[in-house]
């Protein structure tokens, strides 16, 4: 018998004949299906987050407890809620609660003003071949470790050698204790963190500008538009989704603010610097209390991602309107 | 033993020789051949870390080890040993810790006691030479963990030439402290000079601060912790919001008014600078920051300062507070024989006065009364007196210590900075420490 060349499984066409059942595909193998083979192509990257991020997690909830010293981890005690009830109780944690807040709507705040001025005078100024140098040397600060920012901010800010109170003896003003007064040492934290962090958003601003088309301010000056016309009717509405990236990515960073508090205050003078990583730190690392530790990077990651949540909605509503 | 009975032994061993001082050690054959191997410290950066780094080099010749001495400040140094210890890391053989950290190192199984070890070298350790508030740093619970090689007694420093210029006595209460700052401060006959500058930094700065006066302010900080007492530890529940601790808070918050812009976020090193730097007419320090004073290529008034016992408050009297560091073996170190043989030949009398000359603190009294470290710093004088009136506990040294220390600084600090009273400060200070002492069964 002569065969079509596909083999006894496989029938020439038409060899179905009326009334039999349609021809089934070819069956394939259980590891060349598509779904195996996308579950084999996923599975190492769901263990990798599983291992890096989900274990983590659990075990810092687990951690959050009980009573436990990191120093003497088999000697733990069960202590349900009674982490979180107590840290919400403690006035440190308040303070570093309310300090990490303001530092969030008072930085941002600043960052936003700031960094729209810098990036419009840039942008004005974009046709200059010398801007291209001074647009890289304003980013300088924004590269520079939050460590190696908070040294120089120590020595720059020392009461007694600094050269910011030298300067200021210079035109007959008092010397500032910038670290050492609770409000200054507010005052302080803010100034570098804006510092060093508005470059970012007049990047961020910069790029949503250079993306507003020509024609469309052409129009809208032929039309008669003053210059605060353009910056509120086409530059602002312009930059916005751009702008509240920044501000969500920066909403974040401050809940991992650390490094400059770290170095110039530890969160003193009294409380007034005490940010909520800075409480977490030290608990965990000073204290070696992993349970309390653990409970307050628990609430910080809850906070950060409502807050962020929050955030994006309102993104998303913005670029839907 | 009493501490009365620890002196008189001292003493005694000191006038009949014995073998509590028989040095003249042939440590070339004393010592092990260590030759490629690397022996590594972490200390803490007061100092003293120099005068290590100058005596060491004796022992790489003797043995040909390489000895390495890592410094850290002193949050830092404590984080990183207890962090490198609850990993059990090994890599550094020597710790060198502060003695009231050693509850804490112990209950977390960081050390090799020592015992056997010092029982094969009495003559070598001379053990009783050691000050004995200083010896007590380095045990707990009646084990012997490390060797005292750095300890401190707190001293009050002055300027010779500005008191004799002004006609001024020392002060030794702490309202002629008081009275004495003021008169420095603002005081256009002395430009540019503060009284005094207190230990005000958040944290541990400030609560140890509170630990070293509050006996000579006539108080207490728990309650069966009082001078001469057989078991400081045997109830904890503290006292720190009585009268005598709430005067004492309000005093130092009082001082801040003499003392030079920022002295609220003033800690150990600030002091000891601004001190050496001409800017202030006193200070309270640990004996070992008198090198930085004592150094005319850093200093301005070196040879223009001496040594107090330090003030009191009317009716008490000075209790120098006592401490410092002790070196100990890292129970994780795989090299365990080469470490011990450094911690021996360094603490030794003999080796001991070599490091005192070379600007270490003296914690034997062989060396606290030797004529050269005498002639080549004074204050000694002041020192040996100071370890004679001193209390080895003043501050706490169970487990939680330096967590209960900071929390009373950050409480201290608090009051300082006018952020809360001296009475609220101190009630929430004592809340906080008993209930963490309860929770961790310490009450």
């Amino acid at each position: 018998m002569a065969t079509s060349g596909y083999g006894e499984r496989h029938p020439p066409v038409g060899a179905a004949s009326a009334g039999a059942a349609p021809a089934r595909p070819p069956a394939r193998a259980w590891w060349s299906t598509d779904r195996f083979q996308t579950a084999a192509f996923i599975w190492p990257t769901c263990v990798f987050l599983l291992a890096l991020t989900l274990f983590p997690f659990l075990y810092s909830v687990w951690l959050s407890l009980h009573f436990v010293r990191l120093t003497t981890l088999s000697r733990r005690v069960w202590a349900g809620l009674q982490n979180y009830i107590d840290l919400f109780h403690d006035p440190m944690f308040h303070a570093a609660l309310q300090n990490t807040a303001l530092l969030a709507v008072t930085s941002i705040t600043l960052e936003v003003v700031i960094g729209f001025t810098v990036a419009k005078v840039f942008y004005e100024l974009a046709s200059r071949r010398w801007v291209n140098g001074l647009r890289s040397a304003y980013l300088v600060p924004m590269m520079v470790t939050p460590i190696t920012v908070g040294v120089i901010a120590n020595y720059i800010m020392n009461p007694h050698l600094g050269i910011l109170n030298q300067l200021l003896g210079l035109v007959g003003g008092e010397p500032v204790p910038w670290f050492g007064d609770p409000t200054w040492a507010r005052i302080s934290v803010l100034i570098v963190s804006v510092w060093q962090w508005t470059p970012f958003m007049a990047l961020l601003i910069l790029a949503g500008l250079l993306s507003i088309r020509q024609d469309i301010l052409d129009a809208a000056r032929v039309d008669g538009a003053r210059w605060w016309h353009i910056i509120h009717r086409i530059e602002i509405p312009s930059v916005l989704p751009v702008l509240l990236l920044g501000i969500i990515l920066r909403l974040i960073e401050v809940f991992r603010f650390f490094d400059l508090v770290y170095i110039t205050t530890r969160g003193g003078p009294g409380n007034s610097t005490m940010v909520l990583t800075l409480f977490t730190y030290q608990q965990n690392f000073q204290y070696f209390q992993v349970g309390t530790g653990s409970a307050a990077a628990v609430v910080i990651l809850i906070l950060c991602i409502v807050v962020t949540a929050f955030a994006v909605r309102l993104l998303r509503k913005i670029q839907d309107a | 033993m009493t501490i009365r009975k620890l002196m008189m032994a001292s003493t005694a061993i000191l006038i009949c020789g014995g073998p509590a001082l028989a040095q003249n050690v042939d440590w070339a054959t004393e010592l092990g051949d260590w030759s490629g191997t690397d022996i590594s410290m972490s200390t803490i950066t007061d100092p003293f870390i120099d005068s290590i780094e100058r005596t060491a080099p004796a022992f790489e010749e003797l043995t040909g080890a390489e000895v390495a001495v890592d410094g850290f400040g002193y949050d830092a140094l404590h984080e990183r040993q207890l962090l490198g210890c609850s990993q059990r890391d090994g890599s550094t053989d020597i710790l060198v810790i502060d003695g009231i950290w050693m509850g804490e190192f112990v209950e977390a199984g960081c050390l090799d006691p020592l015992e056997d070890r010092i029982a094969q070298n009495e003559a070598l350790i001379a053990w009783d030479d050691f000050t004995s508030t200083g010896a007590a740093q380095a045990s707990w619970e009646g084990t012997r963990y490390c060797l005292p090689v750095g300890i401190y007694y707190g001293l009050l420093f002055y300027r010779t030439d500005l008191l004799e210029q002004a006609g001024l006595d020392v002060p030794t209460t702490l309202d002629e402290l008081r009275e004495t700052a003021a008169f420095f401060t603002d005081n256009p006959d002395y430009p540019g000079v503060y009284g005094y500058a207190m230990n005000n930094q958040r944290g541990a700065a400030a609560g140890q601060q509170y630990f070293e006066w509050i006996f000579s302010a006539g108080g207490s900080p728990w309650a069966s912790n009082y001078l001469g007492a057989e078991d400081p530890y045997a109830d904890l529940t503290p006292t720190m919001n009585d009268e005598t601790s709430v005067s004492l808070v309000q005093f130092f918050r009082d001082m801040t008014a003499y003392g030079p812009r920022g002295v609220e976020s003033f800690a150990w090193d600030e002091r000891a600078t601004a001190f050496a730097n001409g800017s202030l007419a006193m200070i309270n320090d640990w004996s070992v920051r008198a090198q930085i004073a004592n150094d005319p290529g850093t200093s301005q008034i070196a040879g223009q300062f001496a040594a107090a016992m330090m003030p009191h408050a009317e009716g008490a009297r000075t209790v120098s507070p006592v401490g410092g560091w002790v070196m100990c073996l890292n129970a994780h170190t795989q090299q365990k024989e080469a470490a011990w043989d450094f911690i021996r030949w360094f603490a030794s009398p003999e080796v001991h006065t070599d490091f005192v000359l070379e600007g270490g603190p003296p914690s034997r009294v062989s060396a606290m009364q030797d004529e050269a470290v005498r002639e080549r710093y004074p204050w000694t004088v002041q020192l040996d007196e100071a370890r004679q009136n001193a209390w080895g506990d003043v501050r706490p040294r169970h487990a939680l210590t330096f967590q209960l220390i900071d929390t009373v600084g950050i409480q201290v600090n608090r009051a300082i900075v006018g952020e809360v009273s001296p009475q609220e400060a101190m009630d929430t200070a004592n809340e906080q420490v008993t209930e963490m002492l309860r929770r961790a069964g310490l009450l």
